[in-house]
């Protein structure tokens, strides 16, 4: 019974100790959310090759500032990346185009214009073939610079929208 | 004489807040001038005493409503005759603290003394629950000194400020804060967590959107337990831009067909409801007229401006007429604050400026000079505005007291401010 008595105890502090830590911090990489398997390996790296590989050769589209049109020197871009993602070896797979701004303005308006310029390069996909029900568009505004030196060069850099290939 | 001195400053602000949007570029000097002494026992260290030291006078400087002796000052907690009048600063009061030893909570004794009289006038023992909120306690005593002496209420200071900072690519952590940046809990973090913003008064829960899923969504933590519960989601972004004062309903700019608008979303029912209908960009939506109205961001002239909509139907009225890039605006009652790009050029340090107007009136105030000044916030009361400060490498929280015509800045040590709310 003391035994019992010491183990309930014992429990009883592991529980209470962990209980009286308040509003603890939440990380949302070990959400409660979707989790993705590690598949098995032969079969898995192989297809994580053809992506990198698909990635990899995918052009990214610039843009001017504030704007999300598609600008002229940009279409050949356009042109080539529908071609490759409907090669037969990209067919099977889905295309996320990611929509980026410089670091000027404040960031909801940026949200949305990286949203329209990912957007913009759909419709550019699109109207050269591709399927639209294949293409999801999503926009990450002033998160993901490529650079962060103050120059226009690096400022050009990041008006962009680039690809993820998902199976 | 005192109280004379402060009927007089009563009634100077009372008469300059009738516009907000009216520079005030004549200085009164008659503030009360206010001493602040360190009673606190000698076993506790030095350091936090200045420190402490430091938020009082910071805190009574930016009400604005005091002068403020710089020197730090020690006494008993009794005092003495020299202590209770401090005759060779010519103040009119003294604030006297002491901290207390208690390890697990931030706790002082106070006294405000009269300077002319040497009477203490008010005294107070404050105790929060947690030692690592003492600038709150600095900012609660601020807000009771400041009551004495019947100024204007600056409760705005014990208000917790959210914000979102980016620490790298694709990664923001959520953390809150008082406004001098002094005391920061990391609440959210892990992969890109944006826009938070508080779902009610009492600052016990927050909206934000986290990319941690498959879509962007909208999480709500509730920091008394630490629970999180997913709210909405949907493709290519998902913002909550404010909520309704009873907090029932979210003004959210999503994009369910790939084109970003404002939708209304009643939280109890979980219906949504599409507010503006434009085919460019629809974003940053206020709340405004208890409710009824809002505020928002629109390209529809082919530049970003303030534009409002009833809730209940479609027309749109243009609400700035200055400025060729107004990206970012907040509401008060008949005032609106906004960020306004400065010249066309696409660098060389583009500046952002934040300016304040009257839906009643033609009047326009600039409220910043330099730098990129993004994102205000109006505080509870409409005296007091927060934004964002970007110069250079450096990110900072600005506090604009209207009024007094005085700008503040807190730095923020590392990361990018991304987002706030209050």
């Amino acid at each position: 019974m003391s035994k019992l008595a010491l183990t309930s105890l014992a429990v009883a502090v592991l529980v209470l100790t962990g209980c009286s830590q308040k509003s603890p911090e939440v990380d949302m990489t070990k959400g409660t959310g979707d989790t993705k398997g590690t598949g098995v390996n032969d079969g898995m790296s192989a297809l994580q090759k053809l992506i990198a590989s698909l990635e990899a050769n995918s052009k990214v589209i610039y843009f001017d500032f504030d704007k999300f049109n598609i600008r002229k020197d940009q279409q050949a871009n356009i042109d080539a990346n529908a071609a490759l993602f409907n090669s037969s070896e990209a067919k099977g797979f889905s295309i996320k185009v990611e929509g980026n701004c410089d670091e000027f303005g404040t960031d909801e308006y940026n949200y949305a214009l990286g949203l329209k310029r990912a957007k913009s390069v759909k419709d550019g996909l699109v109207a050269k073939g591709m399927n639209a029900d294949r293409v999801t568009v999503v926009s990450y505004g002033e998160s993901n610079p490529t650079c962060t030196d103050k120059n226009k060069a690096c400022w050009d850099k990041n008006r962009r929208a680039e690809f993820k290939v998902l199976p | 004489m005192i109280k004379k001195i402060i009927v007089f400053l009563l009634l100077t602000i009372i008469s300059f807040a009738a516009d907000a949007t009216v520079e005030i570029v004549k200085k009164i000097d008659v503030l009360p001038k206010i001493a602040i002494q360190d009673a606190s026992p000698n076993n506790i260290d030095t350091e936090f005493r200045k420190s402490f030291f430091k938020l009082l006078a910071g805190d009574l400087r930016v009400s604005s409503h005091f002068r403020v002796e710089d020197e730090y000052l020690r006494s008993s907690y009794e005092g003495g005759p020299i202590e209770n009048f401090l005759s060779d600063k010519k103040v009119d009061l003294i604030l006297r603290f002491s901290l207390d030893q208690n390890l697990n909570s931030a706790a002082a004794n106070v006294k405000l003394i009269n300077a002319r009289t040497g009477v203490t006038s008010f005294e107070k023992a404050y105790n929060l629950p947690d030692k690592k909120r003492y600038p709150f306690l600095a900012h609660k005593i601020s807000v009771d000194i400041n009551d004495q002496i019947g100024a204007p209420s600056i409760s705005w200071m014990e208000q917790s400020v959210v914000f979102a900072k980016y620490t790298e690519a694709k990664k923001s952590d959520i953390i809150i804060a008082d406004y001098t940046l002094s005391y920061q809990k990391t609440m959210v973090t892990g992969g890109l967590n944006i826009f938070p913003k508080w779902s009610s008064k009492e600052q016990s829960a927050f909206y934000y959107t986290s990319y941690s899923g498959v879509e962007p969504t909208i999480y709500k933590l509730d920091m008394r337990d630490g629970s999180r519960k997913s709210i909405i989601s949907g493709p290519g972004m998902i913002v909550c831009s404010d909520v309704s004062q009873d907090g029932n309903k979210l003004l959210l700019t999503m994009a369910p067909k790939d084109q970003t608008d404002i939708f209304l979303y009643d939280v109890r029912t979980r219906k949504i409801e599409k507010i503006t209908d434009y085919s460019g960009i629809d974003v940053n939506g206020n709340f405004i007229d208890n409710d009824k109205r809002i505020v928002f961001i629109s390209d529809r002239l082919g530049y970003p401006n303030v534009f409002a909509q009833n809730l209940n139907d479609k027309n749109v009225e243009q609400m700035v007429y200055h400025g060729k890039n107004n990206n970012s605006a907040s509401a008060f009652d008949n005032y609106i604050v906004y960020s306004s790009r400065e010249g066309k050029s696409e660098f060389g340090g583009s500046t952002f400026n934040l300016y304040l107007i009257s839906t009643k009136t033609d009047n326009l105030r600039q409220l910043t000079a330099t730098g990129e000044n993004l994102y205000p916030r109006f505080s509870k009361d409409p005296d007091t505005i927060m934004f964002i400060k970007q110069y250079q490498n450096q990110s900072s929280l600005g506090i604009i007291r209207l009024n007094a015509n005085k700008t503040y800045h807190f730095a923020l040590k590392t990361g990018k401010l991304q987002s706030i709310d209050w």
